[in-house]
């Protein structure tokens, strides 16, 4: 069928993620006693391919900042493991991770923010060298002029500092200085929020044009649903610190299985008045609830418009229920197919019946 | 005027200039439009194309110096406001014109209730006392749709979500029920399925008030599905302006048409590689002789470095009623305008 999509490439997993967990303490009181914590992350797991581009997108938090920041170990996570490139992130000791660090890479939000405005752009993009590279000044300055040139930054103006940019041109500072030490993985964070639009666009093809040309593999965080199913060849939606469904880019975007991710797309204006008057939305009721006290059962349940009993009691899990997509929810049950009911699609449907077939 | 109705809100040839170090900023370039009654108009720019700076100068919010007002008239029914004294303008404001801005946080103030601060145009303007007061504020948390409204007057701003606090913004905006109601970038700042809740409310209220909507965004989804009709502005100037089923259907000004090419869409087909529109936005140090899209134009030829390219209407109306474009170069037939 059309959602059947066939593996294009014998891929290889470089980040697989298995039931991550990141829970910030909340401490109170005079004592300051760990009261509660934020459940920032509870319990994901997905893979991401060489090669691939895998979108996560949700409302602002969801936790998918948080996801991005685990999986560098830029937090200490609280469970669960992150293997990138075969190395468990999670248990690694402080001198091996330092080693690490240059196949795994990060691309900021806000290149206001996350360049220092007392350095020039040649300091900047030459600091993961100074760190990691061991390079002569010369062969330094060489390879910065070389990442000047794949992000599309002018060579004369190595010597400038960041305030002399715009918007576009800081996070092109920003992706060179990822790039310097030929990382395998970028997770990039929203790298286009702060941005125009019509300087978004310039930054998205120069990513797609660098992960052609190097071979990247990204985590693109976004909250862009237009954006993402132009970068993401798969797309995570997440939810109050869950995923709530994993899918091929196109068949998410024709047909979204998860009530929340419906909604989600639903809610997305469209840049065309005749398809906005036809169109009939999805409005959610109430905001997101509080993720250090997430609702029993199904966490969704409590803006969901096709909630049942059930979902507010029983948890449910992100199961495959059509080839390649993944869906944690209760009346989403895999698909029999008959036409297709050969050696492999018995054993499966069987298995997902036990698990998914409510109770009432 | 074509088609009959007397506009609201008349702006002509407003000018705005900030004085600084580095010499005059020309934010605003002799910016006109107008406003019929119950219409909503949608204001679509880049930051820095001086949309929010139009409608914070036609009522005096810049703060003055390092702004200036330099030309133009802004025409509130029969009287320029902007020739009025600051204490008259201060019965304007929040009176006849609401504002709703970006960032609900900073705009409501966190150490007053949210009731007091739905009150207090009330008691200002109106001149209720408390009690009248009181009850119309629950009235208005009510009509935008909060719940509980009479409990949660007493609480405090950090106690409601984001898409809470734009409602209260637009409770306060609504509250005298002006005539007309200026929002700028409201739903930038928050989630897709909030910025949803907000647009149903305006939409709802449009038809319950009826009164007239400037809507600032940048986002052309958001003005596709609410407004009657739109302005694009680049560089300080209203590059093209029409009703907005034949502005996205027929766009004029290249600028229009590489902005509609840039966005990808959810629904639609996709593209495997984004159009984009090369170059920077502008630096307006000085005012403009040439056109401000000129440097990023597909289109641009000779005519372009040294005329300013005057708004020309498209059609049968006159300028600013239908749809008008600032551009040499014309659609239609794909060559320099006659």
């Amino acid at each position: 069928m059309l959602d059947a999509m066939p593996d294009p490439k014998p891929a290889t997993k470089l980040v697989q993620v298995k039931d991550l967990k990141m829970y910030f303490p909340i401490h109170t009181g005079l004592l300051r006693r760990h009261t509660g914590d934020v459940k920032a992350v509870d319990g994901i797991s997905f893979d991401i391919m060489e090669g691939e581009t895998l979108g996560l997108v949700g409302e602002s938090g969801c936790g998918k900042s948080t996801v991005g920041r685990a999986l560098l170990r830029l937090y200490e996570l609280t469970g669960g493991s992150v293997t990138i490139d075969g190395d468990d992130i999670a248990k690694l000791g402080a001198e091996a991770l330092r080693k690490k660090r240059p196949t795994m890479q990060m691309v900021f939000q806000d290149p206001q923010a996350s360049l220092n405005p007392r350095m020039t752009v040649a300091a900047l993009i030459g600091e993961p060298l100074d760190e990691h590279g061991g390079m002569s000044a010369t062969e330094k300055l060489a390879r910065v002029y070389e990442l000047m040139d794949a992000v599309g930054l002018n060579r004369n103006f190595a010597n400038r500092y960041p305030h002399a940019f715009s918007g576009g041109q800081r996070q092109r500072i920003g992706i060179a200085r990822a790039l310097a030490l030929n990382p395998k993985f970028i997770v990039c964070d929203e790298p286009i929020a702060a941005l125009d639009v019509s300087i978004q666009a310039q930054v998205v093809n120069l990513l797609e044009d660098l992960q052609e040309k190097f071979g990247l593999t990204y985590l693109f965080i976004s909250h862009d649903l237009s954006m993402v199913r132009h970068i993401a060849d798969r797309v995570a939606v997440m939810y109050l610190g869950r995923i709530a469904e994993l899918s091929p880019r196109e068949p998410l975007y024709a047909e979204p299985l998860h009530p929340y991710a419906k909604a989600l797309l639903s809610a997305v204006p469209e840049p065309d008045p005749e398809h906005e008057a036809k169109r009939r939305r999805i409005i959610l009721q109430g905001d997101v609830p509080s993720p250090s006290n997430p609702p029993k059962g199904c966490n969704f349940c409590t803006r969901c418009p096709e909630v049942i009993p059930m979902c507010h009691e029983v948890e449910p899990d992100l199961l495959e229920v059509r080839p390649g997509r993944f869906v944690a929810c209760h009346l989403v049950k895999p698909e029999t197919k008959t036409p297709a009911a050969g050696s492999t699609g018995r054993p499966e449907v069987k298995e997902h019946n036990q698990q998914g077939e409510p109770r009432i | 005027m074509a088609d009959g109705a007397k506009p609201v809100l008349d702006v002509r040839g407003l000018q705005t200039v900030f004085r600084t170090r580095g010499g005059d900023i020309h934010a605003v370039n002799s910016v006109s439009f107008h406003l019929k009654p119950g219409e909503l108009l949608g204001v679509v720019g880049e930051s820095g194309s001086g949309k929010s700076v139009t409608m914070m100068s036609l009522i005096g919010l810049l703060p003055m110096p390092p702004a200036e007002v330099r030309a133009g008239e802004v025409l509130l029914g029969d009287t320029d406001i902007l020739k009025i004294s600051a204490e008259e303008l201060q019965k304007v404001r929040g009176r006849r014109i609401g504002f709703v801005f970006q960032d609900p946080m900073t705009s409501l103030n966190p150490v007053f209730t949210v009731g007091n601060q739905v009150m207090e145009p009330l008691r200002w303007h109106m001149g209720m006392n408390k009690k009248q007061a009181f009850a119309r504020a629950v009235e208005l948390l009510d009509l935008v749709g909060i719940p509980d409204a009479a409990r949660r007057m007493k609480d405090y701003p950090h106690q409601f979500s984001g898409g809470m606090r734009q409602r209260v913004m637009i409770a306060i905006a609504l509250a005298c029920d002006p005539e007309v109601l200026i929002a700028d970038e409201p739903t930038t700042a928050l989630d897709v399925t909030i910025q949803a809740q907000i647009i149903e409310l305006v939409k709802e209220l449009r038809t319950k008030l009826g009164m007239a909507i400037v809507w600032i965004t940048h986002d052309l989804g958001v003005i596709a599905g609410i407004a009657d009709r739109v302005m694009v502005m680049y560089g300080g100037q209203v590059v093209e302006q029409g009703p907005v089923a034949e502005l996205f259907a027929n766009p004029q000004h290249p600028y229009t048409r590489a902005l509609l090419k840039t966005i990808p869409s959810v629904t639609g087909e996709r593209e495997t590689r984004l159009k984009v529109i090369e170059g920077q936005p502008p630096i307006l140090g000085a005012a403009p002789s040439a056109c401000p899209f000129m440097p990023r134009c597909a289109h641009s030829f000779a005519r372009c470095a040294v005329e300013n390219p005057p708004r020309r209407p498209i059609g049968r109306a006159e300028v600013g009623w239908g749809h008008d474009v600032a551009c040499h170069w014309d659609a239609r037939s794909g060559g320099p305008h006659a």
